[in-house]
């Protein structure tokens, strides 16, 4: 079984080698922020696939990882909008 | 085999990565590939079996850093607007050179230096008498306790530092910015979503950590991403830096940890913990270093106070 699991993580990786090039190419900050989201989202999956394959108590790491990295999402929301407002909605308004 | 696949394709990703970090002209895109390896790198972590590390990259490295990363990035921006900077290349050079010597001194200095023996026997052995079934907190705590008090007082000198740079008409008023967010908003509404969820991680990582990994640095790590969304959601103002709350919250840590060391001392030995106490005495060491982690590293992200109280 454990062999199986690090090939699904493997291949996993292998995907987000395709959002390593969307963070290369762009164009826009948006665009490169949501390929580091990608990445952080099969990071958790690839950290809980090896706490299948390894050790269970690899599954925190998943944990802090889900947390954390939303969290750069708004620190990029806050940083792009004027005021710092981040709220996407005011384009609207 | 799976495994030799895995690691190798990984090692591919983290120097894509690092290589596409440096070598971009755009800060921001820096900034983000920065971001991406710090989740490589703690997944590299895991598969050399150090779970805690890879709990504080995943935490620092992903996490709070890339914010503070990309704060500075809206700085030099805003900075740009009113003088471009010059764009020379005898000092990117000489950087690389620098930076390129040392990965290539420490590459020889690791591969020149003896196999080392290790600790492992002599911290299992003592394991028993240590007051925590984690190892790493063992040793951080009993073991070598010295060190930890000394890098909580480095975190606190290094916020003191940052707050120098504060202008005078600032200083006692709110660090960073004031946080605008509108009413109802998605950024608020996150940032009343988030926050208990996030409490109760940290608080769950300082509690694990006496017998699997975790501990004050990761869980005071989430508690300062906590506090910050809060902040940067405009749920909670940042307290004044000159509050006398704020104040205890920061040395609250090295304080707690010092009297443990010297009420040691009155024993004969300076930071020795008893065995029989030592359990307890770990636990309070680390909930009071949560604390002072937490408030250190929240107040280190969000900045010197910059407007007038």
């Amino acid at each position: 079984m454990t062999g199986w699991f690090l090939a699904a993580a493997t291949l996993l990786l292998l995907t987000l080698a395709g959002a390593l090039w969307r963070v290369w190419t762009g164009p826009g900050r948006a665009d490169r922020m949501m390929a580091a989201q990608l990445v952080g989202t099969g990071g958790v999956a690839v950290v809980l696939l090896l706490a299948a394959a390894t050790d269970w108590a690899m599954i925190d790491v998943a944990l802090v990882l889900a947390l954390l990295a939303a969290f750069a999402a708004v620190a990029f929301v806050k940083a792009e909008t004027p005021e710092g407002r981040g709220d996407p909605e005011d384009d609207d308004a | 085999m799976s495994g030799t696949v895995f690691d190798i394709v990984l090692c591919a990703l983290i120097l894509g990565a690092a290589l596409a970090a440096v070598s971009g002209r755009d800060p921001f895109a820096a900034v983000v590939f920065f971001v991406v390896y710090g989740v490589f790198i703690a997944t590299a972590w895991l598969r050399l079996d150090a779970v805690n590390v890879a709990l504080a990259e995943a935490a620092i490295g992903a996490g709070l850093t890339g914010v503070l990363l990309l704060g500075a990035v809206g700085r030099l921006a805003r900075l740009r607007e009113t003088a471009p900077p010059a764009r020379a290349a005898g000092p990117r050079l000489l950087a690389a050179l620098a930076a390129g010597g040392t990965t290539l001194l420490l590459g020889w200095v690791f591969l020149t230096l003896p196999e080392p023996a290790g600790l492992h026997a002599e911290v299992g052995a003592n394991l028993a008498a240590a007051g925590s079934e984690n190892a790493v907190t063992a040793v951080l705590l009993n073991f070598r306790a010295w060190d930890t008090l000394l890098e909580s007082i480095v975190l606190l000198a290094a916020l003191i530092g940052i707050w120098a740079l504060s202008p005078d008409a600032a200083w006692g008023g709110r660090p960073g910015m004031t946080q605008r967010t509108r009413a109802g908003g998605v950024l608020a509404q996150f940032g009343r979503v988030l926050p208990p969820i996030g409490l109760m991680v940290g608080v769950y990582l300082v509690w694990a950590g006496t017998k699997q990994p975790g501990g004050a640095f990761q869980g005071g790590t989430v508690l300062a991403a906590v506090a910050l969304l809060a902040m940067m959601a405009g749920r909670i103002a940042p307290p004044r830096v000159s509050a006398p709350g704020l104040r205890l919250a920061l040395i609250l840590g090295p304080a707690v940890f010092l009297a443990v060391g010297l009420a040691a001392l009155a024993a004969g030995r300076f930071l020795w913990l008893p065995p029989e106490h030592a359990y307890a005495l770990i636990l309070g060491i680390e909930a009071a270093l949560t604390v002072s982690i937490a408030a250190t590293l929240a107040l280190m992200v969000i900045g010197p106070p910059q407007e007038a109280p």
